[in-house]
């Protein structure tokens, strides 16, 4: 690849036009400094800082008497950071994964040249154009057992359904894997749909030649073209679990009591209302780590696979 | 009745097949699959535009038949949109959200397209590096550079104004956004900058006047996006902000939690919030789709 644009680029290597040559060479770097500066500064700096807030003991202000990793050991007996911390998981794993297998369903659907394709994605997809916030206050609406599907379903003379998620300190956590299910799936589709428009029609008549079924087909020859797109779909609904944070706020408030907390709302309370912003800064540190732990192995595997396939 | 009517229908049918040979029994059961999958997808559709439908009716509603048995039948007032307008100003509110979207978008556009330039005509063995690296950011979670920022934030007095809404915003999209145009300037065939330079252009004409020109869809789908995203934003409108410059999420939120129960209310004050992006969205389908997708949707 380089060698290739340093020879469609000669005036680099001209030895005669050195000043224009060398701000030529530079001129990539010196405007992308500020992008990467910024992002350096901003990411890394804010992080060195929250990283050295959860070695104080800062409550309400930021103190900077350290304390070693006392707040940490503090958060290691906080019972409500590891529901918190419990819940992410189930809500991530649970989000990524129903998302992904409804995504590719539709998206297979809408692969069967229906009629008003189009309009049938802009649809699917309209629920990720929304706020996280709308989302919650909508579910909150639908769930509430006294006004949502339970009393609609009960209405249609069904008097024993029962479906009250959101009051549920066991079960509210799913209430939160529903709407976020809810808005991004049709996005997941539209990556899968382009994934499956990219897919060469000679492969799939070469199957369906050797005589094989639609489904087979699908599982065994369109599905593994589509590692990629499963990759950067993957990427993409982590990064929305991890950041959630308005879609609690608006649909359970954590609760009830806590049960539905997830690590941004644990270090929000603790920071900003509870003025435990020590605590508060040590548990954003361990989320961070978690976050890494997970991601980075997978960003990496799938990076060298497809480097060497 | 209904079985009266299938039957000749059903009969009528297999004449054809009769007629036409195996090709035309084909292409009937063919054509009634594709009737059944469109039928299946608009379904599907009903079901997933169903709560911002719900939504929308209930805005309508008084709070009394908001809360009543649900129903499709209740006769339409206004009621909710004034009474939400009365008890706090929404233009306001929108009028930050309008403000801090597109000023964010535009800030991270002027940032982002020399990057995205470069990273694509001008490409050293690092640029898929650093590309990544940026996308990486992203996967980090912003709590953990939350107290940090208000922090600042309140000793430079930026809490609370869209100033500083914007600059937040732009740092949250601009990793997409550079990446997102760097795909688009990609796709350019790199003979048409060469041609233009051997025209004596200089890199700025060559930026504004071709490739700007050329990747304009690319480029609006990402300013769509961004706009979208800053839009719906709320952990950080909701952390940093108050009653100033809080746009329309920090609005809906308040309407949320002190009086969760008044349902007509809320649902006016959202409908009101997510109108534009469903009236434009609409209209720019093309884009709304591609930009959402990160460019995936060509």
């Amino acid at each position: 690849m380089s060698t290739v644009t340093t020879s469609t680029r000669p005036v680099d290597a001209a030895p005669g036009r050195t000043a224009a040559a060398r701000l030529q060479a530079w001129l990539p770097r010196l405007v992308l400094s500020p992008s990467i500066a910024i992002s350096l500064f901003f990411v890394y700096g804010f992080m060195l800082w929250t990283f050295i807030l959860s070695l104080t003991n800062s409550r309400m202000l930021p103190s900077y008497e350290f304390v070693g990793f006392a707040q940490y050991a503090r958060l290691m007996e906080n019972e409500r950071w590891w529901v918190a911390a419990t819940n992410l998981g189930i809500f991530g794993g649970l989000f990524v994964i129903i998302c992904l297998g409804l995504g590719l369903l539709l998206a297979i659907l809408l692969d069967q040249r229906i009629r008003q394709e189009g309009a049938l994605r802009t649809i699917y997809l309209y629920p990720m154009a929304l706020s996280f916030i709308v989302t919650g206050v909508v579910w909150k609406w639908l769930l509430n057992p006294g006004l949502g599907i339970q009393a609609m379903v009960r209405g249609w003379g069904f008097e024993s359904f029962t479906f009250d998620w959101l009051i549920d300190p066991k079960m509210s956590v799913y209430t939160l894997v529903i709407a976020a299910v809810w808005q991004a799936s049709g996005f997941v589709m539209a990556l899968f749909l382009a994934g499956l428009r990219g897919i060469d029609d000679s492969i799939i008549k070469a199957a369906q030649l050797d005589g094989a079924g639609l489904p087979r087909i699908y599982w065994r020859v369109v599905i593994p073209c589509l590692r990629p797109v499963v990759f950067s779909a993957v990427m993409i609904l982590s990064h929305i679990a991890i950041k959630s944070f308005d879609l609690v706020v608006a649909l359970t408030g954590g609760g009830p009591g806590y049960s539905s907390d997830l690590p941004a709302t644990f270090m929000y309370t603790h920071a900003f209302t509870r003025a435990q912003i020590g605590l508060g800064s040590a548990s954003a540190m361990l989320m961070l780590g978690g976050v890494l732990a997970i991601l980075i192995p997978y960003l990496y595997s799938e990076l060298r696979s497809r480097k060497h396939g | 009745m209904t079985t009266a009517r299938t039957k000749p229908l059903a009969s009528t049918s297999n004449q054809a097949a009769i007629k036409e040979g195996r090709h035309a029994a084909f292409m009937n059961t063919a054509a009634r699959r594709r009737l059944g999958l469109t039928v299946l997808g608009w379904t599907i559709a009903g079901v997933i535009f169903f709560p911002i439908f719900w939504m929308v009716l209930t805005g309508f509603k008084t709070e009394a038949a908001a809360i009543a048995e649900p129903s499709l039948i209740f006769s339409p007032t206004l009621e909710s949109y004034t009474a939400v307008h009365g008890r706090a100003d929404y233009f306001k509110f929108a009028m930050n959200s309008v403000v801090v979207a597109f000023g964010s978008t535009l800030l991270a556009l002027l940032i982002a397209i020399p990057s995205a330039y470069s990273m694509a005509f001008l490409p050293t063995k690092r640029t898929k590096g650093t590309l990544l690296w940026m996308l990486s950011t992203k996967m980090l979670p912003p709590v953990g550079v939350l107290v940090p920022i208000y922090l600042l934030f309140r000793d430079v007095g930026l809490l609370d104004t869209r100033t500083g809404l914007i600059i937040v915003y732009t740092l949250m999209n601009l990793p997409i956004v550079v990446w997102m145009l760097y795909t688009f300037f990609k796709d350019l065939p790199k003979d048409i900058l060469e041609a233009g330079r051997m025209d004596g252009a200089s890199t700025l004409q060559e930026v504004l006047f071709l490739l700007l020109p050329l990747t304009l869809p690319g480029i609006a789908s990402t300013g769509l996006l961004s706009v979208i995203l800053s839009w719906n934003e709320a952990f950080w409108s909701l952390n940093l902000t108050s009653s100033n410059a809080a746009p329309l999420t920090a609005y809906i939120a308040s309407f949320s939690s002190p009086e969760g129960l008044f349902w007509a209310k809320l649902s006016a004050a959202s409908t009101m919030a997510i109108a534009p992006i469903l009236v434009f969205g609409w209209l720019t389908q093309k884009q709304m789709v591609r930009g959402l997708t990160f460019g995936a949707v060509k």
